[in-house]
């Protein structure tokens, strides 16, 4: 089977072609083309050991939401996706936003203790929104650019989600 | 000794204190709120009872219903463990009322010497010398503010019953003082329940170096050595070790003397730490004192190789300090930090959730003191402390390398943890050297991030190789899964056919 695996780092992003072909106990592969020296093994749920030429790694994988893959290897991380000809897939769905309007949504699940600004209030980049509390400590959600704030759709008091919107700075 | 001890806590303390119950055969009850129902502490304790709704206020913090509890299971003795009501003096008020031994000082001890503003004027008393700062908690934030400016910024603004960096502020100028105010004192309310405040200058580069003391009830008092906790982020320690790196044998002695003069002074009995802030002539100067267990308690338990929580029951019981520890010193080195389920890549905003897998360090001079395991919801109501990673060994230099081998063993994926923090610190030349302060940290994480060290030659292939064959073999297991339920009929679907027809009308 013919995969390709998009590898996304701090350091940039790569396409790489991966072939599996089952070959009794284990699997022949080659990558981009080229059979490679490798033995692959999922030792224990999401953990997948691979000796490459002799090098031993261990590989934590975990699936996100957004149908990606989260790669652990030691202290790197990569982000994958995966790209399979036999099962077609919509399309994902682009995030396209307005340009110069800025959404502003909740980085973790919590309460909203305090609004610092109402509808229609004018801000600086960095100025406090909203102020979030989650496992005891409180946080302020700083707005991202100058602008005004066009909604404001946290209420105090109320609990929120990790991506629900808080208001929109356009 | 006692038959019975509740644990009124939750999380990695509260196994920690299973644990001494176990060993010293004690038996011992759990309590949990509704959403700790799979927390480990409940899996592991010999009885376990659900006191009530998440919010702590409605649960941890309620001590009629752990009383209740107490009397119930006919328990003889409560352990606090560290934070919710472990410094309230009102529980130890409530168990001697009800009978029962509270494992920790008196109600008028922790009054002396706990809250903030009484254990500075204690202090004074005992020729301790202490930060300048008001004495006592001010209600009105207009005289407080006038007293900061006299003072001069910065200024730090602290709840009166905080601990853990809750409720406090540092203040750099006039016009943040107000807004510091508001949020010092709601962060309070909600943490402890208490929103006063009081006002200290703010020494600037000191070191935290605290003292753990030990009183039976008989007049003995020692003290076990220090701490060094300067590695902080916003107030909160991260990383503690004992023997301090600056700390010479005369400065253990001139420390520990002054801890032991302070608890004699306020008739303090069980454990107690006394933290002092070290400035860069090494004058030191009595910050508060935590009456109770620390979270950092193991690394002095790895250096002196005593058990810090057996020794406090056997205290409460009434036992005497086995011998002169008077001349105790610290063996070795340990290193502890402190695992919280926070992304440092985004803020360290908090990060609950389910750990979908766990894989523990092992091996020489390593100890895992920890409140989480594999497939457990780490719930968003509470302190995201996860787990205490501690490491120790001959010399200050062994006891990194095993911390740094250790977090290179430790995995955890589902929620986002703060290990790389730790990777980061522990490759610092300043923190090797040992040469860092209180606001170290922040200043580090101040500056951009050193570029990320390039993995090792291979990992981009075999990372694209193991995400392939994770595809591989969940979408054949899919396909293998439809064509079974398209394939055998359920046994399920044909025995409740089957039961209704055998029906009798």
């Amino acid at each position: 089977m013919k995969l390709e695996v998009q590898l996304e780092s701090t350091s940039g992003s790569k396409t790489r072609a991966v072939e599996l072909h089952r070959d009794a106990e284990r699997f022949l592969i080659t990558l981009d083309g080229q059979t490679v020296n490798a033995d692959a093994i999922e030792i224990s749920p999401n953990t997948i050991s691979v000796i490459l030429d002799g090098h031993s790694f261990v590989i934590h994988v975990t699936p996100s939401l957004d149908g990606k893959l989260k790669l652990q290897c030691g202290p790197h991380e990569f982000s994958a996706k995966i790209i399979d000809p036999r099962v077609w897939r919509g399309r994902q769905q682009g995030a396209l936003e307005a340009e110069g309007r800025q959404q502003i949504v909740a980085p973790m699940p919590g309460k909203v203790i305090r609004l610092l600004v109402a509808a229609g209030d004018n801000v600086e980049a960095g100025q406090g929104l909203v102020v979030m509390e989650a496992m005891k400590m409180q946080n302020e959600i700083k707005s991202p650019k100058s602008g005004k704030v066009e909604r404001l759709l946290a209420k105090e008091g109320e609990s929120v989600n990790a991506g629900d919107i808080l208001a929109w700075v356009e | 000794m006692f038959k019975k001890i509740l644990i009124a806590n939750r999380g990695e303390i509260a196994v920690r204190i299973l644990r001494a119950c176990r060993e010293l055969g004690i038996k011992n009850v759990a309590v949990f709120s509704d959403v700790d129902r799979t927390a480990p502490h409940v899996r592991l304790a010999d009885e376990a009872y659900c006191i009530g709704p998440a919010a702590s206020r409605e649960s941890y913090l309620r001590i009629d219903k752990l009383i209740d509890v107490a009397r119930r299971t006919g328990c003889d003795a409560v352990h606090p463990g560290y934070g919710f009501l472990a410094e309230n003096p009102a529980l130890p008020r409530a168990c001697s009322e009800a009978g029962i031994t509270f494992i920790g000082p008196s109600a008028e001890a922790m009054e002396a010497m706990g809250a903030k503003t009484s254990g500075k004027q204690l202090a004074r008393r005992a020729g301790v010398p202490t930060v300048p700062g008001t004495d006592e908690a001010i209600e009105n934030p207009e005289e407080v503010q006038a007293l900061a400016r006299s003072m001069g910024y910065p200024i730090l603004l602290k709840a009166v019953a905080g601990g853990g960096g809750k409720g406090m502020r540092i203040v750099a100028e006039d016009a943040a003082f107000a807004g510091a105010w508001r949020d010092a004192a709601s962060e309070a309310l909600n943490s402890f329940g208490d929103s006063r405040l009081f006002l200290e200058k703010y020494l600037i580069g000191p070191r935290h170096i605290e003292v753990q003391v030990f009183a039976d009830a008989h007049g003995r008092v020692v003290s076990l050595g220090e701490r060094e906790c300067s590695i902080q982020r916003r107030y909160q320690k991260v990383i503690e070790e004992a023997p301090s790196p600056v700390v010479t044998p005369e400065l253990r002695k001139k420390m520990g003397d002054a801890a032991v003069r302070l608890a004699r002074a306020g008739r303090y009995t069980n454990a107690g730490t006394v933290e002092f802030l070290v400035d860069a002539d090494r004058n030191f100067y009595f910050l508060e004192v935590n009456a109770r267990l620390q979270v950092e308690h193991p690394v002095t338990e790895q250096v002196t190789g005593l058990d810090l929580v057996k020794l406090q029951i056997a205290i409460a019981a009434g036992h005497r300090l086995p011998f002169a520890w008077e001349a105790i010193t610290p063996r070795g080195h340990a290193m502890e930090v402190r695992l919280y389920a926070e992304d440092p890549d985004n803020k360290f905003f908090p990060s609950p959730g389910k750990v979908l897998s766990r894989h523990a360090p092992t091996g020489p001079g390593i100890r895992l003191d920890e409140g989480v395991y594999e497939g457990y919801t780490v719930p968003l109501e509470y302190d995201p402390l996860l787990s205490k990673l501690i490491a120790w060994g001959n010399s200050r230099e062994e006891t990194i390398a095993r911390l740094r081998r250790a977090l290179d063993e430790y995995t955890i994926t589902g929620i986002r943890t703060n290990v790389s923090l730790f990777r980061r610190i522990l490759a610092e030349p300043e923190f090797l050297q040992g040469e860092f302060h209180t606001k170290w940290l922040d200043e580090l994480l101040a500056q951009p991030s050193p570029p990320a060290i390039p993995p090792r030659e291979g990992t981009e292939d075999a990372s694209a190789i193991a995400a392939a064959l994770w595809h591989t073999a969940r979408a054949n297991s899919a396909a293998n899964a439809s064509q079974d339920s398209s394939g055998a009929p359920s046994r399920w679907k044909s025995e409740g056919r089957r039961q209704q027809l055998d029906r009798t009308p």
